[in-house]
């Protein structure tokens, strides 16, 4: 546990008390960014032989949690970090996962191209081509939302494969790609989203991870799973933050002769946050438990921990605003940047409605 | 947690499979089914079908190996699990 405990201490200290100037600025610092991405913290289930910190799901959890707690826009993109890293590992073939993984462990930054104006939960509906053309491959296509693509400098493409499906490495400076800034997103606003265009952008053909043409369906589960993992850890993180501003202010701010806390209806409030605090971190410490054992259960605990995840923490912001009432409502201030930043979890990486039916699906079939 | 099986013949795995695929679907499956086709794996599923044959055969299924095909019936996964158990994957 004490590296777990050196990278914290390196986290605090990097971000110290400078998220909310992050979130009103809408931008992370670069540098930041790439000391992190160097010390192989953004992707941190990269094992050692490809020079990552070869992290458990749960050590990394804890990491992505604490990150979360921070600032969620760094959190997101460390998450889309991880699911590049994820999608390399699962998808590339040996020299593809020696060369990009020891990239995303040495300071390049990556984000990841899944949704399109036409496909957002129903990602069969994607348009994006991958098409072979001699020695090379030609992408063409539209993302939207693309997290952290402002930053990356490479920018993993899904896209159709013929009748299957293919993860693309793109550079992000390959001509033919744009990249276009979401403006003033709600929630995780220093994130670095952005509309990636690609117009008919040329690549070598081992650009395209493990030679392509795998299952669409099996693309996107591998990499949505850890996404759902790292937002779920991340919606523990805000629960907690929100947790620890609550608690403090109803501390410390008096009113009618006694602190905020000894009033009943606003210790209830803290109680609710006491207990959502335990069941995201309890879900995610099971979903990751199933992931390190192996365990065929774990996709279906990854939908159940970020959808638990994300309720709570988007239930936990709105209380976590209330209880500080306008001492939180600031721009910029943790609750407030909880509440915008944790409704944007109810709607990635599977909407609350998707999970639900995935979570309903997998009732009918096992109970 | 890797339970890797050492009994590795191809009646052995296709034992195994079958009954993994039995409990899972609740539904008897043939070892020449295409399971696809008859619409018993989801994206769910066939995540689970990867982890659970890494697991228990000690084996990593990754980059070209991960094709629709390996995982079409029972017979497909028992000569993918051969073949990986023999170090022989197309990844090598």
């Amino acid at each position: 546990m004490s590296e777990v405990l050196d990278e914290l201490t390196f986290l605090d200290e990097l971000v110290g008390d400078r998220a909310g100037d992050w979130d009103v600025a809408g931008e992370l610092p670069a540098e930041l960014l790439r000391k992190l991405g160097a010390m192989g913290i953004l992707c941190a289930e990269v094992p050692s032989k490809f020079g990552g910190l070869g992290a458990s799901s749960l050590r990394n959890g804890e990491l992505t949690a604490h990150t979360g707690a921070l600032c969620s826009s760094l959190r997101s993109v460390m998450t889309s970090q991880g699911i590049a890293a994820t999608a390399v590992r699962r998808f590339g073939d040996r020299g593809q996962r020696q060369r990009y993984l020891a990239e995303l462990t040495g300071g390049r930054l990556a984000a990841v191209g899944f949704s399109e104006p036409g496909a957002g939960s129903d990602l069969a509906a994607m348009t994006t081509r991958v098409r072979p053309d001699g020695g090379s491959v030609v992408v063409t296509g539209e993302k939207r939302w693309v997290t952290g693509a402002r930053y990356a400098d490479l920018l993993l493409i899904l896209g159709r494969h013929g009748d299957d499906a293919a993860a693309v490495v793109v550079p992000a400076d390959t001509p033919g790609v744009r990249v276009e800034p979401v403006p003033a997103p709600m929630g995780c606003r220093a994130a670095g989203h952005a509309r990636v265009v690609l117009d008919d952008v040329r690549l070598p053909a081992d650009a395209v991870l493990g030679g392509g043409r795998q299952p669409l369906s099996l693309l996107f589960t591998t990499a949505l799973s850890y996404g759902r993992m790292s937002i779920a850890w991340g919606c523990a993180g805000i629960v907690r933050a929100c947790l620890r501003a609550a608690a403090a202010h109803a501390r410390e701010r008096e009113q009618s002769g006694k602190p905020l806390g000894e009033h009943q209806l606003v210790a209830g409030h803290l109680a609710d946050l006491y207990v959502a605090e335990e069941v995201v971190t309890q879900v995610c410490r099971h979903a990751s438990a199933l992931q390190d054992t192996g365990s065929p259960e774990q996709a279906v605990a990854a939908v159940l921990a970020k959808h638990v995840g994300a309720t709570h923490a988007a239930r936990a912001a709105a209380t976590a605003v209330q209880v500080l009432a306008s001492w939180g409502a600031g721009d910029g201030h943790v609750v407030a940047r909880a509440y915008r930043d944790a409704k944007l979890m109810e709607v990635i990486e599977g909407s609350n409605e998707i999970s639900r039916l995935v979570l309903a699906r997998h009732v009918l079939d096992n109970a | 947690m890797t339970t890797a099986n050492p009994v590795t013949d191809a009646q052995t795995v296709e034992a195994e499979l079958l009954a993994f695929l039995t409990e899972r679907i609740k539904a008897p499956v043939r070892p020449d089914e295409d399971l696809f086709k008859a619409g018993l794996v989801s994206s769910m599923f066939a995540m689970q079908l990867v982890v659970h044959l890494e697991d228990t055969y000690d084996i990593e299924i990754v980059g070209p190996e991960l094709t629709l095909d390996h995982f079409r019936s029972v017979e497909a996964m028992t000569a993918l699990v051969l073949r990986l158990r023999e170090g022989t994957g197309a990844d090598e």
